[in-house]
Formats: C-alpha cells, structure tokens, sequence
C-alpha cells in the first residue's frame, strides 16, 4: 500500500511528519545535498558535537512552521482587529493554500546554502549574489517548479520564494500584510521559526545549555496583532506578536538568542577557521570565487572541500598546502585583540586601527581580523495584555529593553609572533588608538 | 556614504530629532532616512523596501545596532505610556568630533526633516512615507486621490481619506524643500 504520510525522527522534535508532495522536496537532489553542509561551519573544531547538517534544521524549521501556523490563525486565537485587517484569515481554503505553501517554503528556505554554510559567504560570491538568491534560483529550478505543480491545488512559485526568504531578500516585490507576517513566521527577527530551530539544536548539538528556551509556551501564546490599539496615533498594522502570558518565554528566546551569539557563534577560534577555510577556498577555487550558477553551487558540498583540503594538507606542492596546513593541523591564528568598550570612546574604530598597525608591523600574511554584529537586535513586537491593552515588548519588558547587542571585532596574530604581538601591543595600543583617531577624519 | 562616516549623520539626526523634542523610536528614523535620502537626496545609500509602515530599511535597522553595540547610540525606554527611544551613548562624543565634517556637509537636510518629523506618531510617519513612496513610485501621477487610492491599497488599514490628505502633505513638503533649495 502507499504510503502518504511519513516520519522522520528527530533529536529536537521526536516526531517530524510529513506529506508525500513534501517527501518529493525532501528527496530533491537540492534538498538531499543539505545532508553535506555543516549547519555550524567550522564550530565543530571548537565544539566536537556541532557536526549537524542543514538536512535535519529544515525540516525542524517546516515542523515549527506549521505548529506556529495553527496556533495564529486558531479562531479562538483571532484579535477582533486582525479579522478585517487580514480578510484572508477566516477562509479556510485560503489558509490551507497558506499553510501548504508555508511548510514548503520552510523546507526550502536554505536550499542555495554554499559549502559551511555562511563562513565563506561574504567573499567568494560575485557582488549581488548570496544564498538567498540562489535558494530563490533553485526554488525557480525545473525539478523544484515540477513539485510545485504536481499539488493539488498548484503552489505558486513566488509565494513559496516570498516566505522562503522574506522581504529583505526579495527587492522590488510588494508583500500583503497577510504574506509579511507569514514571512516572519519563518524568517522574522523575533520569533522566526529558523531561529528557533537553529537555537534549540544548535545548542544540543554542541553541548551548551544557552540555547534552549520554553519553545512550546512561546508557540502557544503567538498572536497576530495590530501593533497598537491605534490611541495616541500608534499604527495599527498587523505583526506577529504575543500573549502577556509568554513574555517570559520570548525573553528567554532573546536571551538564549545573545548567549549563543556571544558564546558559540562568535566564539574566536571558530572565527579564524571560518577565515582559513576562506584563504583555502580563495587558493582552491577557480579565479578564486564561487560560480554564482546555483546548478554549480549544487554540484558542491563541504564533503568536496575537506577531501581537498585533505590532499593540499598533505602535499606541499598543491596550492593552497598552507592554509590546508592550518586547518587540518590546528596550527591556526591566535587572538591578539578583540573590542573594548573603553577603546570605543578613544577611537571609533579601534579593531580597523589595532589591525591595520598590527599589519604594518607583522605583515600582511600573519594579521587577519573579523568582525560582526548580530543583525537585527532590536526586538519590538505587539504584547498582548491582560487588560486588553496592546504595548510594545520593549515598553513591557525591562528584560527586553536592555538586552545587549552581540558584536566583536577580533584581531588575529600568526601562532609563531603570538608573544612578540601580544607585547608589541601592550606597549603601545593607547598610542596607536589615540594617534590613529586624529587621521580618520582627513582620509 | 558607508561605514562610520554614515554612522555620524544618523547620530546627527537622532540628536537633532532629540533636539526638536521627539522621543526619538525607530520608526522616526526609519521614515527621517526615507525622506533624507530619497527625497532630499542625501547619499546615505541605505537600501529600502517597502514593508513595515512602509518603506523599511534592513540596512538602517542593522546600523542601528551596531551603534548601539559600540557604544555610539543607546536605546532605552521608560515604562508604559513611554516608548522605545534612541539616544546619543558614550562614544557619541569622539564620532562627532572625528567626523564633523560629515554631519555638517548635511546639517540643513537634516534639521528640516527633523523639525518636520519630531513631533509624528508611528501612524503618521507610516502615512506619510508610504504617500512619498507612492508618489516616487508613481512620478507621471499628479492626481492626489489616484495616489491616495495606492496609498490605501498598500496599506488597507490606512483609510482613504488619511491617505489622500499625506498624498497632499507630502506634496506641500516637497515644495517647501524646494523653495529652501533642499531639493536641486
């Protein structure tokens, strides 16, 4: 007998069900590839556990999705407001229609992800080009534009790449207020389901507790909302908001959100493999970038990348030996400066400044710097009160109001300078940052 | 305009708006650096959308934060009936001075959209960046009703006669700007 539903056991939600039209995405040639890349790059070298793919976070994102879907559009659910804001909310073949479309574009949502998914990113695409676009690329695909087809009733295929990638991603096109707060259910800055797939297993995976969180109480308490009452001329646009009874969880959220940031994600020696692996791909690849053809990109996982990393490791005349070295043979840059809050005051830019005269003195094969701050911190979402009363999250929450922004900037040394650098800079890092400072504004 | 140089005109215009009396929330900047760029063309180079009330910058949003994380803006808010605020922070003082030059070059841009915008709710702002979106989107339109329709249409919980009276603010500001030689 046919099957039509399925199972996938999973660590972080037990049970992963599904159709047999999702079963056709999962055993897309797209999709099965995301067996091969690393949901964490690089990190497993500093957390051994954190070997899990961007296989098992879709599918748990496509599980979040939909249990966030049936929680918001409940009837029992509905803010009185919401039903003439979003008409389409109270007809139920549009929602099946939705709710179909939201569970695919979930599975979809990291098809175009390069090999260790974002460490080599930013450099080795063609300006332009990132994984969303080529996740939007492969959505369009044949094989993928098939499936789509194959539904009953057919999904479109820009509805699909429009909660895939959310409006950030996909410029010059309009989204409904229906359509933007479906795109926050899986991409959006304060309770995306990506987010909190990728925290809950990201944290299990490597063996840290920061990142887990009451995630059912949270999906439970989700409302659409307008994001005011509309007194005091507040704006009463729809947004995903929450019940006054699931403030702590969603504090808890943004909390694990800056602890995994701060202790995992930008962990410094997970930092400078992501920067080895992109001096070995820059040597390794041809003209040094990636083909920004997403039927390239597919061909290409991190399985392909270790083997050669592995051969030029081994063989100093291959090109790239050197920083194949580093990676296999845990020879790799040592931390020599990261921001402080006190530099900041003395110079706007103290890493730039550190780096760029740690360059002049070491030279520029054994200084490497990296920086980032985490996107989006602001977490301002449409509390629902007990009263009755709408208000924002950073107005109710203290918790929330004064929730740091993740950020480093880190400067690297050569592992045979690292004592010299690390004198050098006692001695003289007042004088570069104040020095420096009085030569930013003349260039 | 990237990098820091951009970070001291958005410092300068949360103090200007701070100046003119505005709390001062996202969404005053978010809708400041809508007009400041694509009406009076100051080269921020932020990159818009149309999405949350209105035209929203993702780009905006993320230096937003990283001013927040070095310490040049701080965001605080004050119980309930008070809102989220954006304010100058300890390292506000040495990215004024080194980039003085960047802030001034736009010092009159800057101060006629704060003076203009300080004292708006979110509503209001949400109104009037979404007409000027409409209007930009729509240059060969001149009918202020036709506008007003688009307006609505975008925005449904926008009624039609707010929406048609923005289309005509914004129309007056643009004209305003002019004669101040704002807009070239």
């Amino acid at each position: 007998m046919t099957k039509h539903f399925h199972e996938f056991r999973d660590p972080i939600h037990v049970f992963i069900k599904l159709d047999s039209d999702e079963r056709k995405v999962v055993d897309s040639y797209p999709f099965q590839r995301l067996r091969n890349i690393h949901q964490l790059a690089t990190s497993y070298l500093v957390y051994p556990g954190a070997t899990h793919k961007r296989f098992e976070h879709s599918l748990g994102v496509m599980e979040l999705a939909s249990r966030v879907f049936d929680v918001i559009t409940n009837p029992r659910n509905l803010h009185e407001k919401i039903k003439d804001l979003i008409p389409e909310i109270t007809l139920d073949n549009k929602l099946q229609y939705w709710r179909r479309v939201l569970r695919m574009a979930a599975l979809c949502h990291d098809l175009g992800h390069l090999p260790f998914s974002h460490a080599a990113e930013d450099d080795l695409l063609p300006e332009g080009v990132d994984h969303e676009t080529i996740t939007v690329e492969l959505i369009r695909s044949e094989e993928m534009q098939q499936i789509w087809q194959s539904v009953t009733p057919p999904l479109r295929t820009d509805d699909i790449i429009k909660l895939a990638v959310g409006p950030n991603k996909t410029k010059g096109i309009v989204f409904s207020d229906w359509e933007a707060v479906l795109s926050e259910v899986i991409v959006g800055d304060a309770f995306g389901v990506d987010r909190i797939d990728y925290l809950l297993r990201d944290s299990y995976h490597a063996g840290v507790a920061y990142g887990r969180f009451d995630h059912f109480r949270l999906i439970d308490t989700l409302r659409i909302l307008p994001k005011s009452t509309g007194e005091d001329d507040d704006s009463i646009e729809p947004a995903l908001g929450i019940e006054e009874g699931g403030l702590h969880s969603s504090e808890a959220l943004l909390l694990a959100r800056y602890f995994m940031y701060s202790q995992v994600y930008f962990h410094p020696v997970r930092r400078i493999y992501d920067i080895h692996l992109k001096d070995f791909l820059m040597e390794w690849l041809p003209r040094g970038k990636f083909s920004p053809n997403a039927n390239k990109i597919v061909e290409i996982t991190d399985n392909e990348v270790l083997a050669a990393i592995s051969k030029a490791a081994n063989n100093s005349s291959k090109k790239a030996h050197e920083s194949a070295r580093r990676f296999v043979g845990r020879k790799h840059f040592r931390l020599l400066y990261q921001r402080h809050p006190d530099d900041t005051t003395i110079n706007p830019e103290p890493g730039k400044t550190i780096f760029e005269s740690a360059t002049s003195r070491f030279g520029v094969q054994s200084i490497r710097r990296d920086n980032y701050t985490q996107k989006s911190a602001s977490s301002d979402f449409p509390v629902l009160c007990n009263d009755g009363r709408i208000t924002s999250s950073i107005s109710k929450s203290s918790t929330i109001q004064r929730l740091p922004v993740a950020s480093f900037d880190y400067v690297f040394i050569n592992p045979e300078y690292v004592g010299e650098g690390h004198r050098w800079l006692k001695r003289n890092r007042l004088k570069i940052l104040i020095e420096n400072t009085n030569l930013i504004e003349e260039e | 305009m990237e990098g820091i140089k951009r970070q001291a005109v958005v410092l300068s215009l949360v103090e200007s708006l701070k100046e003119h009396g505005s709390w001062c929330g996202e969404t005053h900047i978010q809708k400041s650096f809508f007009f400041l760029q694509e009406l009076l063309k100051v080269p921020t180079n932020f990159d818009f959308i149309f999405y949350k009330h209105g035209p929203f910058s993702f780009d905006l949003r993320d230096e937003l934060s990283i001013m927040r994380a070095n310490t040049t803006l701080e965001f605080s808010a004050k119980p309930y009936p008070y809102k989220p605020s954006y304010t100058p922070g300890a390292a506000s003082g040495k990215l004024k001075e080194v980039h003085k030059k960047s802030a001034e070059e736009f010092r009159g841009s800057i101060e006629f959209i704060a003076k203009e915008f300080s004292g708006k709710g979110v509503a209001e702002l949400e109104r009037l960046a979404t007409a000027l979106y409409v209007t930009l989107e729509n240059e060969k339109c001149k009918d202020t009703a036709e506008r007003g329709k688009l307006v609505h249409e975008l925005k449904p919980h926008i009624a039609i006669e707010q929406a048609v009276e923005s289309i005509k603010k914004v129309d007056d500001l643009t004209k305003r700007a002019k004669d101040e030689r704002l807009i070239h």
